[in-house]
């Protein structure tokens, strides 16, 4: 398999939004969606004076970060397979996933099993049902919105199964380091956690060959299979780093909550929210691990701030709603007609 | 023990509910309504008051009657009393319920109210409120971490459901349970209650394994789960169905309503209007339900949290009675709890 250089690779990479400067209004978008995001920053800030405090802003970071971690698995699914609603990349099984591998988790913690199977086991899983995806949508040639769907209710069996569909009580080392703090600011592990992760991924997507090449495959796979590139390969391997967000999404949660919860399916939503929301922060209004992140502490910000001025969070799930459409209506501009 | 002593212990653990919630009224017989009336006057004259007071009402959900009608009164309540409530609904979301408290810390209310919620995901906020001198009660939480939890005396329901469906099946027959409430400890207090009952009559089999009830989806769930057994235990092979409240019941009488089956009864607790007009109904297969009053457990949550600041002793729980409606007196339980 030929790699491709990294000018090349950008050069596919921006050709399908070569739209983007056709408007003016979706160039702008970005900087008008960081100015809102900051003016909501500020107008909590003015009212209530706990809101910019480092401890709740690292907490609303480290309350973001199970929602986070697994949209940054669905961002790299849809860089690698396009943006495409019904046959891009997408991936429905993260949050079952997540569901799956925290019980595996817990139900071996509860059997005395020690960290050091129990953590492997949990990534192991979300990597299996990632290799699962990869089969069916590569292999098979299934459309991923119909693959991940049924790999979804395949996690939401297994978790069912396995943890007989009940909360278990998870106090392992691992859940007291993610959910304590840190010994020099005393600011959520989980928070660092999440910066850490991100980081990681941006440099991989964004500042890598890897990242150039799976951000070719997904948006020209012809162009980057006259390159050289075995898109097929690329696409299956952003459903198995999206499997490794589940699983690594599981450790997260139990960590956070101190047990395996049976209500890991509300992610759902709220991920794909997130990563679609975060396209706006992106100058080619395309999904960026940076954007991402963003969106989803956007989302943690809303309940946060929501809950300090006392307005009820069911406002919460409505702007959601409202940004969505905002995204889809707006992102939709600088397609072609 | 023994069945009397069994029943002695019934008694006297009914006879302490007065005592251990002086809020409450010997309602039993009453309207909800009227007594709710009579409770709001004693709490006036008892010059009961939170003006000034921010009062956290957090709760795991409000989709279920009695999460929606005890969080509504708890807020009600608060701002009858002149106090400002904080309303949080986690909408059955542990990560959401989990953030609300941790949020709850920094923002420091004078109380928190936690309604319902599995231990293992609620206990670990509830502890570092109590840490952060924030006073916490609860409405059906049995934590240490909580000064003081109003809930119905589960263990005298839980023994009155048991009983009904005893005499209901004439002491003998198979039943099915709903089990999956492990953390929820008014839930594991009704069916320990259901196993200390059935203990003494040998010949009731609980078929296995257990039904696993889920959270969404509930009725839709037990439905088909519901529909599967009755495939499995044809008429005459199965007797009742039971849990622990009544949402999954409410789906496995509508399974058994629409595979015509007549043979099996089902009982649950909580006392949802639907459930409750089911079992009023000759022609519908629901045995018994134990009647919650979650609108005065909430109020007496928080008018004991109002007790609390004006400086008095709190007992550790507040027992608010519940009624058994069974098949003879479901319409009269119905009109006294306002239902109809």
């Amino acid at each position: 398999m030929a790699d491709l250089t990294a000018e090349g690779a950008d050069h596919i990479a921006a050709k399908p939004t070569r739209h983007a400067g056709q408007s003016g209004f979706a160039a702008l978008l970005p900087l008008a969606a960081l100015l809102a995001f900051g003016l909501i920053l500020l107008v909590f800030a003015l009212s209530s004076a706990q809101f910019l405090r480092p401890g709740n802003l690292f907490q609303v970071i480290a309350q973001s970060s199970i929602l986070a971690v697994l949209a940054l698995g669905l961002t790299v699914v849809v860089i690698g397979g396009g943006e495409n609603t019904l046959s891009g990349g997408i991936d429905l099984s993260l949050a079952a996933n997540l569901g799956m591998g925290a019980a595996i988790y817990a139900v071996l913690a509860q059997a005395g099993q020690p960290d050091l199977l129990a953590i492997p086991a949990a990534i192991l899983a979300g990597l299996a049902l990632g290799a699962f995806n990869a089969f069916a949508i590569v292999v098979l040639g299934m459309l991923p919105l119909l693959a991940t769907l049924g790999s979804m209710t395949l996690a939401v069996g297994i978790e069912q199964v396995v943890s007989r569909n009940t909360t278990i009580l998870v106090a392992t080392p691992l859940r007291r380091f993610l959910g304590g703090h840190d010994p020099l600011f005393g600011l959520p592990i989980l928070a660092w956690a999440l910066l850490l992760t991100s980081l990681i991924f941006a440099l991989i997507v964004h500042y890598s060959r890897f990242g150039l090449n799976l951000q070719a495959v997904g948006g020209n796979p012809a162009a980057a299979r006259a390159a050289g590139l075995n898109t097929r390969a690329w696409t299956a391997g952003s459903y198995l780093v999206s499997g490794f967000c589940g699983g690594l999404g599981a450790l997260f949660s139990v960590g956070f909550l101190g047990a395996s919860s049976t209500g890991s399916a509300e992610y759902l939503l709220p991920v794909i929210a997130a990563t679609f929301l975060g396209t706006v922060f992106s100058r080619r209004l395309s999904p960026t691990i940076g954007g991402t992140l963003l969106a989803a502490l956007f989302l943690g910000v809303l309940a946060n701030g929501f809950q300090l001025l006392n307005i009820s969070s069911y406002w919460v799930a409505g702007i959601q709603g409202v940004l969505m459409l905002a995204v889809v209506a707006t992102t939709s501009l600088r397609r072609p007609l | 023990m023994d069945r009397r002593t069994f029943f002695r212990s019934s008694l006297l653990a009914g006879a302490g509910l007065g005592l251990a919630a002086p809020a409450v009224l010997p309602g039993l017989a009453r309207a909800q309504g009227a007594a709710d009336a009579e409770a709001a006057a004693e709490a006036a004259r008892a010059g009961l008051s939170l003006a000034g007071k921010t009062i956290a009402i957090s709760a795991v959900g409000t989709e279920h009657f009695f999460d929606i009608k005890a969080y509504q009164a708890q807020i009600d309540e608060v701002e009858r009393l002149g106090g400002t409530a904080i309303g949080l609904d986690a909408q059955r979301n542990d990560q959401k319920l989990v953030s609300q408290l941790q949020t709850l810390v920094g923002q420091k209310p004078d109380a928190v109210i936690q309604t319902l919620g599995a231990l293992p995901i609620v206990d670990p906020g509830l502890k570092a409120l109590r840490e952060a001198d924030i006073p916490v009660f609860t409405v059906d939480v049995v934590s240490e971490n909580a000064i003081n939890n109003s809930t119905s005396d589960n263990f005298s329901l839980g023994a009155q459901l048991a009983l009904q469906l005893v005499s209901d099946l004439g002491g003998k027959g198979n039943i099915a349970l709903f089990t999956a409430i492990e953390g929820v400890v008014p839930c594991e207090i009704r069916l320990e209650q259901l196993r200390a009952v059935l203990k003494y009559y040998p010949e009731i089999n609980i078929i296995q394994p257990d039904l696993r009830e889920i959270i969404p989806n509930t009725i839709q769930d037990s439905f088909q789960k519901v529909t599967a057994l009755l495939s499995q235990y044809p008429e005459g092979k199965l007797d009742a169905i039971w849990a622990s409240w009544d949402i999954p019941v409410l789906g496995a009488t509508q399974a058994l309503l629409a595979a015509g089956r007549k043979d099996v009864l089902t009982y649950g607790v909580d006392g949802t209007p639907e459930y409750v007009a089911l079992v009023a109904d000759p022609n519908a297969p629901a045995g018994a339900v134990a009647v919650q009053q979650p609108d005065l457990i909430g109020r007496t949550a928080v008018r004991n949290l109002a007790r609390y600041f004006a400086g008095e002793t709190l007992p550790s729980t507040s027992f608010v009675p519940a009624i058994l409606a069974n098949r003879q007196n479901a319409t009269e339980v119905q009109k006294q709890v306002g239902q109809i």
